[in-house]
């Protein structure tokens, strides 16, 4: 029995002897929920990091399976970054519980929630699902806004400068280069918006609060009765009726809600459905969050063309 | 008796010095010095840092209070007809089951279930699971103590408010009882370091379950082993496979040894783009079964297969075919068939309509019709893939 026991003891500590990673390490690898963020990452971090993102940027962020492929990416990762509030709440913490990671769990040196300090819009007063699927820390839709990818892009800094302390310097001189760089084309996205600022327009889905304060929209109406629940009959009537009254033209939609509830509203009030971005990688040749705020910029300049024409 | 005492010395020496070898080893990575005690003493801190997590630090991220645990209550209402029997319609509340997780430190996570069900009509209140899952394990290992479901096969982990279905198959209802393989034990397992896929193998050993056909709880010292390697591919960014390969091993009624293997292969197609509006899963497990009894051995088998299509947003239909035998009866076979159609109201609420056929040379066909409402309060926790 005692020789049992000891044959059992050797055989546990040779196998807590064998390195668990490969000693010369090259990149911080780094896996994030949402392509925006492993484009900030890859920004900041240069060549000294090596990116994965979970979602593709025409996904539904809320509603991405967690696959046992990505946990073999988090098993290996040391930092993981998340949009946080809630908004892959059905996906993230089944991804991390399987990691067996202690690095990038929640409270570990390389979890890294992007929203800290993020100021928050629709952050409610009372909470209860008879709203529909509401969050509530605030709406978390947030990367929409260039002053708010700002924060976030500071957060990923002092997250990078908190793992590799000796390339700080490197860090912020990449953060400052893309903060100038964010800063000066916010301020030629707004000019080119100016001339349709407090445009009335109608969105599908809830997730457009921060690209509306941020560019002076204002969204009217959603054709989701309530958020996450698919437009009704009814409601449609509701909005037609409503875009005919206040002569509303247009209808802005992420790519991954089908569009043909929006083509319906829009043929009966002669109207535009403008499918924006609503993250980087959501079409083909939006590759950076410089892409994503130019490509929607454009699309609504050109929507509220064709509207006035 | 001194010879006894001798050995015992022995042996124990023998132990220490070995740990104190090992523990050695795996310190000293430069033993050739007593200058180096400084870099020594340095590796060691820095050794320590990467073992120990570090503390949650401040204002890391906005989350619920963390003191307290994540509350869910799942309901699964019933209404049900049966082609058999004087009373061949009833309502059931078939089960709450109230969840209860948290994290307990660092190092840790704790899972707890309590079930109350419908046993004939009164309701008895159970544990269903309460487990301790290990966090920080090191070489991708992780452990696992405590009551819960066994992992093996593809569904035996699921509950079954989580099923796409309101009956589970036959295979599972004849060889490890209508609310599957559930036990008390530890369990450990590991993340095998294949880059090219996942692949995680699992050993649990358990007391031996009380009401499983396969399995009982023995006398002496034996228990339920169980073994369980799940291979994941992505077969493309819309589809994946999973093959599963089980193996069981433990008492059984007679006294004597029940061997189970298995197998589960799972097919899943969503498109990335438009997640939330088609999906089509297809699923299989078979169950061979060997029972040794005092005369001979009795040899049984069992499977079924599903597909389940999302053919609208919030609309799934789902056809499984079932046949099995017992495991103590080589002569015993059934088959069954349901068709179920899933209306998810909203994420927190589905309503089921279920049809069930079941038939054999034993008895007539019988027939079970089934609404089902299921609803979620609270934290709405992710199901596994």
């Amino acid at each position: 029995m005692i020789r049992r026991g000891l044959t059992g003891c050797i055989i546990l500590t040779l196998f807590l002897l064998v390195p668990s990673r490969a000693a010369a390490q090259d990149k911080l690898r780094i896996v994030t929920t949402l392509p925006d963020l492993a484009y900030l990452a890859d920004e900041i971090g240069g060549d000294l990091v090596e990116t994965f993102s979970i979602a593709t940027g025409y996904q539904n962020p809320h509603f991405v399976d967690p696959k046992p492929s990505y946990i073999l990416k988090l098993t290996r990762a040391d930092m993981f970054i998340t949009i946080g509030l809630d908004l892959e709440l059905g996906w993230v913490p089944a991804l991390l519980n399987s990691a067996r990671n202690s690095r990038i769990q929640p409270g570990g040196e390389g979890y890294v929630d992007a929203s800290i300090d993020v100021p928050l819009l629709e952050v409610p007063t009372r909470v209860s699902r008879e709203e529909g699927d509401i969050h509530i820390f605030g709406n978390p839709h947030y990367w929409l806004d260039p002053d708010r990818v700002q924060i976030v892009a500071r957060n990923i800094t002092k997250a990078l400068n908190r793992l590799l302390p000796a390339n700080k310097s490197q860090f912020d001189e990449n953060l400052e280069h893309f903060s100038t760089r964010l800063d000066s084309l916010y301020v030629e996205w707004k000019e080119r918006m100016e001339p349709y600022r407090g445009a009335h327009i109608v969105a599908y889905h809830n997730q457009w609060p921060y690209f509306e304060e941020a560019f002076g929209l204002d969204i009217a109406d959603f054709l989701e009765p309530k958020p996450g629940i698919p437009p009704t009959p009814s409601q449609l009537a509701l909005i037609i009726r409503h875009m005919q009254q206040d002569n509303l033209k247009v209808l802005i939609i992420a790519p991954y809600y089908k569009q043909d509830a929006a083509n319906l509203v829009v043929s009966r009030v002669n109207g535009v459905v403008v499918p924006l971005a609503s993250s980087v990688g959501a079409y083909d040749g939006i590759d950076t969050v410089f892409d994503l705020f130019d490509y929607n910029v454009e699309l609504m300049v050109n929507a509220f063309e064709s509207a006035t024409e | 008796m001194a010879t006894n005492l001798n050995k015992f010395v022995i042996r124990t020496l023998a132990c220490f010095t070995l740990w104190a070898l090992f523990s050695y080893s795996a310190v000293a990575q430069d033993p050739d010095s007593v200058v180096a005690v400084d870099s020594l003493l340095l590796e060691l801190q820095r050794d320590l840092g990467a073992l120990t997590p570090s503390l949650p630090r401040q204002n890391t991220s906005r989350a619920r209070p963390a003191t307290n645990p994540d509350i869910s209550v799942i309901g699964d209402i019933r209404a049900l007809i049966f082609s058999e029997g004087e009373r061949n319609f009833d309502f059931e509340l078939h089960e709450v089951e109230t969840a209860f997780k948290s994290v307990i430190d660092p190092f840790a996570r704790a899972e707890i279930y309590i079930a109350a069900h419908n046993e004939d009509g009164d309701i008895e209140f159970e544990l269903e699971e309460a487990y301790l899952t290990t966090l920080a394990l090191p070489h991708q290992l992780q452990l696992k103590a405590g009551k819960f479901r066994s992992n093996v096969g593809k569904i035996n982990r699921i509950h079954p408010h989580a099923l796409p279905f309101p009956d589970i198959p036959l295979v599972y209802e004849n060889y490890f009882g209508l609310e599957g393989l559930n036990d008390q034990g530890v369990g450990l397992s590991w993340l095998i370091p294949n880059s090219s896929f996942y692949q995680e193998v699992s050993l649990e050993i358990t007391r031996g379950p009380h009401h499983s056909p396969s399995f009982d709880v023995a006398g002496n010292n034996r228990f339920l082993y169980t073994t369980h390697l799940k291979n994941f591919w992505d077969l493309s960014a819309d589809a994946t496979l999973e093959l599963g390969v089980s193996g069981l091993s433990g008492p059984n009624q007679r006294g004597m040894t029940s061997f189970l293997g298995g197998a589960d292969l799972t097919y899943k197609w969503k498109p990335v783009r438009f997640n939330t509006y088609q999906s089509f899963t297809a699923q299989m497990e078979v169950f061979l079964s060997k029972m040794e009894t005092n005369d001979d051995d009795i040899s049984t088998w069992g499977f079924y297969a599903l597909a389940s299509y999302q053919f609208a947003g919030r609309w799934f239909f789902t056809g499984r075919f079932d046949h099995s035998d017992l495991p103590d009866d080589p002569d015993w076979n059934e088959n069954g068939f349901s068709a179920t159609l899933t209306w998810y109201v909203t994420e927190f609420q589905k309503i089921e309509f279920g049809i069930r056929r079941r038939w054999s040379e034993h008895f007539d066909s019988m027939y079970t019709g089934v609404v089902r409402a299921v609803f979620v309060m609270g934290t709405h926790g992710a199901h596994e893939y």
